[in-house]
């Protein structure tokens, strides 16, 4: 989707460069004619006008999502367990491990004593 | 229910809580919409020739322009969006207002006077 954006934002801005281009060479048409300047033709100010319009139409969808301000709404999709889910409190060095099948007892001081 | 309008505000049924960084978040997307917008509709003025008191009107066309695509874009759900759609029209206006003069000021020069 965004991407379609960005093509309407490119494009407008191509649209309004031409319209202003044109609105120059009116000018100096009018300059060479020696006339006097009172509008615009109304092709050029309908251009500028709708490249104008699809230009910040694209840039308000391009600018980034809106997120939902009430404080609930973002906590209300996280379940107990994902918000119970800390990292620095995990525990791997408890009794449990003894229920491992490739569990190695550590020696206790007894034993190392006798070692020596 | 969330009041609609800011007389009902003083008469609060329920408290409501806001989460602060959706609310900045918001408020970076709107600000960020409205300085292009600034830029983009002065350099539109400019290019259109208009002068005195008619680019002023155009502004404030722009800015209406652009809050009732906000409020396109955020449909009938704008409350979970926006504290205040009347906030949403005014923030800002005069801080744009120096961007689309410059810009108006700026283009007008480029298109019409060399």
């Amino acid at each position: 989707m965004a991407s379609v954006h960005k093509i309407i934002v490119i494009v407008g801005f191509i649209s309004l460069f031409h319209s202003a281009f044109s609105a120059a060479q009116h000018r100096s048409y009018l300059r060479i004619t020696s006339q006097e300047f009172t509008a615009l033709p109304l092709d050029i100010i309908i251009q500028a006008v709708v490249s104008l319009f699809a230009v910040i139409w694209g840039v308000l969808n391009i600018a980034g999502k809106l997120r939902e301000i009430p404080a609930a709404n973002e906590l209300n999709n996280i379940k107990w367990e994902t918000q119970r889910n800390l990292t620095s409190f995990y525990v791997f060095n408890h009794r449990g491990r003894a229920l491992a099948y490739d569990f190695v007892p550590t020696p206790s001081k007894e034993d190392l004593e006798k070692l020596e | 229910m969330m009041p609609s309008s800011a007389k009902l505000k003083d008469i609060k049924p329920e408290p409501v809580a806001y989460s602060d960084v959706a609310l900045r978040n918001n408020a970076a997307v709107v600000e960020y919409c409205r300085t292009s917008m600034a830029a983009l509709s002065g350099s539109t003025a400019g290019i259109l020739g208009l002068t005195g008191l008619y680019g002023f009107a155009f502004y404030v066309f722009a800015v209406v322009i652009l809050w009732m695509m906000f409020m396109i874009k955020a449909g009938p759900t704008w409350h979970k969006y926006y504290i205040s759609r009347q906030s949403l029209l005014t923030n800002g206006f005069f801080g744009a207002l120096f961007t689309y003069v410059l810009f108006w000021t700026f283009i007008y020069g480029m298109v019409h006077v060399y």
